[in-house]
């Protein structure tokens, strides 16, 4: 029996591997499963390879991915093509017998690069490279058990059972997936049942249908392998357990942080957090509405942020959601909230870049763009989470943080996140606080929207009983265009002085985290959703004798200066390494930038698929060898 | 007692040329907000960049400076959050027509209840005479090195053709005229566009008081009816409405051209999905309790419900 579990299911995109994995994940929470998985997938509607990467526990809520595998359930050749390699020995692979005859040659949805790099794999080991050949390769050499299935005679049974037209079965061809995969690791048929009428609710039809063809799978795979990869009962004990998307979390984030108008332009991987507020415009508890939000897709980024701005200087509050592209189009406008110190949040999904890069895959190279974006200077605060719970209580932060300071805030976060599915227990929202700042209800009729009077000065929306102007131009107290070099110093000052404010205001240890023993000797240091991977590092260096330490930086403007500084200095050089999904090792030309301190070992990843715990873990040894830089590439 | 014009004036020394047509129009504004007799605290000026830029700061009630071109998304965020204010956009020709276009055209669309005040005077002024979206083909106004080579773009004919549901077009110089028009476009329920000719004293020797004193005649003189009346004459009216459009070179008519009651603003649309909108919109909800989230835990769960999985 396995206590962990990792899975890869294959197949083209829009032939419902996405319900699939949704209803695995939902079966193995109703089972008290923990579960993280990845959605890998290209910008494409339909025919292109995508896939979800699963890790599995009986023991504890994974944070981290890694390979090998030990399961491959491949709806289509190309996935056994795409991810043979992948499995362990011993492991198990499940694909569609119709497809033995394939090759690459007959398998165009696929990448020319791959191919050739897998012509050349299969001359070296002299198999024709048809599926069949690869498979009773992997079984003979690598001791990999094949459970070929017949998919078309499944279907055919299932509709002679259904009574459906073949055709019709055939569409839910995605749930030989389910069934092969629970048979397999012995999840519940009563936990199957159980998810199909949740995700099918209001069509309790299709829950039917699929559940023969799972079931049909089910018993097949059962009789004829045995459940071969049977999960161990789970240790966990939570009586409920959330199944989010870090998007998912993000819009209930925001409606527990009250925000009252979000503005969008469609875009990946962000465009599915305002879809879900959307979707909870109307916020209704038994019947009686607390609150409702206004959803807007606008033309494009700058009528996101500028009409979020916008809404923002009426007093709701109000935040914009985009990834690289869309925020590129945002800067002029993140310039004008911070001339004017509105409180605007932009919600960023880092994805690759530059341009188009890798729309659809992850990456953190935005780090030091959306500190110094936009002309002149201007005070910001920039947030970065680590995982979805960290996520949830920084989406609330954000909006408090900038009605605090009055300025914006860029709530940083990327594809890993966005789209991948966990299990997470309900959080705990008693200590949530919402700080809406210095607020004048009665600002009359000497109202001064910039009152140089203090810092911060008392915030009036515009629609309560007094007037006021903005201007993105320099302006005086009342908000007036000035260029008088005395004003320009005092309202520049006063600007720029808001985040030595945060600075001193917010605790350090809110913004960084350092986990592991006291007594270290290697310190990684990472954001964002390098935390999950870096955490699970810890561990497996620990058992190899190697103690580590992680240091997680979660704000990086105001920046935490003083602790990164002085945790720094109690590492050796030479066992410091900044891990980031960048080129350029970001974070650690931040802390240069704020502390001085130069990290000049790296472990950086940029292919867009996420760091795995087996790659790092190598990666990390390969620099206590004395290498300076390695480059991590893992994963299809 | 009700508001004087000079009541809307601010204490902010003016700085247009001398002579320039924007005069005209701040005037119109102070005396259709004193006929309205708007309260200061709930009108607001939305503009973007250049002479017209600086209309907000000219005129005592709300100004919001924006940036160029984005006057009208800012003021959809301004007007959406909290719909009982009155917002009026100011904006040049090269702002709105040029780099800020698309959301001209987003904003018929939408029909949003905001009243568009286009100062249309064929050149960019403040960056001294570039040629702007409206300046016609062959033209050269006498800062351009070389007679124009793009063709200008029509503020009637898109606003029409982009859903604008209140267009009309207005002369600076005629500020009792324009002044009726901007508060006709303010009390119309939508997206309203008046294109006011506007000559530029310095740059443009082209499209000047002359010129178009010759040229400008009013609609309503010639029993011009600019309103559909019934849903089912939309499409003859606005065919008509277009079709004056053209009329732009030995005349210019001026007045409503086109106004269409009919057509739900996006305030309606949004009431008809969340039907508390008018009474409690964004910026006018609460969202805490003493500081605390007005969604606590057991809210959370019962909204939240579809992502819970209740464990075996």
């Amino acid at each position: 029996m396995f206590n962990r579990l990792s899975i890869i299911i294959g197949g083209p995109q829009g032939a419902g591997l996405e319900t699939s994995a949704q209803i695995l994940t939902y079966s193995l929470a109703y089972l008290r499963y923990g579960v993280i998985s990845d959605r890998e997938y290209f910008s494409n509607i339909k025919g292109r390879h995508s896939y979800v990467h699963f890790n599995i526990s009986s023991e504890q809520i994974p944070t981290s991915l890694t390979y090998p595998v030990q399961l491959i359930a491949a709806l289509d050749h190309e996935t056994v093509f795409t991810h043979f390699d992948s499995l362990e020995e011993g492991g198990v692979i499940t694909y569609d017998v119709f497809t033995e005859e394939k090759t690459l040659d007959t398998t165009p949805s696929m990448e020319e690069d791959l191919k050739i790099r897998l012509r050349k794999i299969f001359k070296e080991l002299g198999i024709d490279g048809s599926i069949k050949s690869l498979v009773r390769y992997i079984s003979e050499d690598k001791k990999i058990h094949s459970v070929p299935l017949n998919y078309s005679e499944i279907i055919n049974e299932a509709a002679k059972k259904l009574v459906l037209p073949a055709s019709q079965a055939a569409r839910y061809v995605s749930s030989i997936i389910i069934g092969a995969v629970s048979g397999l690791t012995n999840v519940k048929k009563k936990a199957i049942e159980y998810s199909l009428a949740r995700r099918f609710y209001d069509r309790p039809e299709l829950a039917q249908q699929n559940k023969v063809i799972v079931e049909t799978v089910y018993d097949k795979v059962v009789r004829e392998h045995g459940p071969i990869l049977e999960l161990a009962p789970s240790k966990l004990n939570h009586r409920e357990m959330m199944i989010v998307s870090g998007n998912d979390i993000v819009a209930m984030a925001k409606t527990v942080g009250g925000v009252r108008f979000q503005s969008y332009y469609p875009i990946t991987p962000a465009a599915d957090e305002s879809f879900t507020i959307e979707s909870y415009e109307k916020l209704e508890v038994d019947g009686l509405e607390i609150g409702s939000i206004l959803v807007l897709q606008t033309e494009d980024e700058i009528a996101a942020i500028t009409s979020a701005i916008g809404a923002a200087l009426t007093g709701a509050r109000a935040s914009t959601s985009t990834s690289g592209p869309g925020f590129s189009l945002m800067v002029e406008g993140l310039g004008w909230a911070g001339m004017n110190e509105a409180p605007v949040v932009i919600t960023y999904y880092q994805r690759g870049g530059p341009s188009t890069g890798l729309p659809t895959r992850g990456s953190q190279s935005d780090l030091l763009f959306t500190l110094y974006a936009s002309h002149g200077e201007f005070p910001r605060i920039v947030l970065a989470s680590g995982d979805h719970l960290e996520a949830f209580y920084d989406a609330i932060e954000a909006f408090n943080l900038a009605e605090r300071y009055q300025t914006p805030v860029i709530h940083l976060l990327d594809k890993f996140l966005a789209n991948s599915i966990v299990t997470l227990p309900v959080p705990d929202l008693s200590n949530i606080n919402i700080d809406r700042g210095l607020i004048i209800h009665n600002g009359g009729a000497d109202y001064k929207r910039f009152n140089l009077s203090t810092t911060i000065s008392p915030r009036a929306f515009i629609g309560s009983n007094c007037i006021m102007w903005y201007t993105g131009d320099e302006h005086n107290e009342l908000g007036h265009i000035d260029e008088d070099p005395e004003n320009r110093e005092k309202m520049y000052r006063k600007r720029m002085e808001k985040i030595k404010i945060a600075d001193e205001e917010i605790p350090e240890e809110k913004r960084l985290t350092y986990y592991g023993p006291e007594d270290a000797d290697v310190l990684l240091v990472g954001w964002g959703f390098v935390k999950g991977v870096a955490l699970d590092a810890l561990k497996t260096l620990a058992v190899k004798g190697i103690r580590t330490a992680y240091l997680h930086i979660r704000m990086f403007s105001p920046f935490p200066s003083k602790s990164v500084e002085k945790l720094l200095e109690r590492f050796d050089k030479s066992k410091v390494i900044t891990v980031e999904h960048n080129y350029l090792a970001q974070a650690g030309k931040a802390i240069l930038i704020n502390t001085g301190v130069r990290i000049t070992k790296e472990v950086v990843k940029y292919t867009g698929r996420p760091i795995y715990l087996n790659e790092l873990v190598d990666g990390v040894l390969k620099i206590l060898k004395g290498e300076d830089r390695v480059v991590l590439t893992y994963g299809p | 007692m009700a508001r004087k014009p000079s009541d809307y004036q601010s204490d902010i020394w003016n700085d247009w040329c001398p002579g320039c047509g924007d005069f005209g129009i701040v005037a119109a504004m102070y005396r259709a907000f004193s006929e309205l007799d708007l309260p200061p605290e709930k009108t607001v000026i939305v503009s973007g960049i250049g002479c017209s830029g600086k209309t907000p700061h000219f005129v005592k009630v709300n100004g919001v400076h924006t940036l160029h071109g984005r006057a009208i998304p800012f003021a959809t965020g301004i007007k959406l959050a909290n719909p009982e204010l009155t917002v009026i956009v100011n904006g040049g020709d090269g702002d709105l027509l040029g780099i800020g276009v698309g959301h001209f055209v987003a904003l018929g669309r939408r029909n949003i209840d905001l009243t568009i005040i286009l100062h249309n005077n064929t050149v960019y002024g403040l960056t001294k005479g570039q040629a702007s979206p409206t300046l016609r083909r062959g033209l050269r106004p006498k800062a351009l090195p070389k007679p124009n080579i793009q063709d200008a773009v029509n503020p009637v004919s898109l606003a029409l053709a982009s859903g604008f549901t209140f267009v009309a077009r207005g002369y600076s110089m005629m500020t009792e005229h324009l002044k009726e028009l901007i508060k006709e476009a303010i009390q119309h329920k939508g997206a309203a566009l008046i294109d006011v000719l506007q000559p530029c004293v310095t740059y443009d020797n082209i499209h000047t008081v002359e010129y178009y004193k010759k040229r400008v005649y009013k609609l309503e003189d010639t029993g011009w009816n600019p309103k559909v009346e019934k849903i089912e004459e939309k499409e003859e009216k606005i065919v008509k409405a277009w079709m004056k459009s053209q009329e732009y070179d030995d005349k210019i008519p001026i007045g409503v051209f086109y106004q269409d009651p009919h057509t739900p603003s996006f305030e309606e649309r949004i009431k008809e999905r969340i039907p508390s909108y008018l009474e409690t919109p964004p910026a006018r909800q609460k969202i805490e309790r003493e500081g605390k989230t007005i969604i606590d835990s057991e809210a959370f769960r019962k909204i939240f419900s579809y992502y819970i999985v209740e464990t075996e």
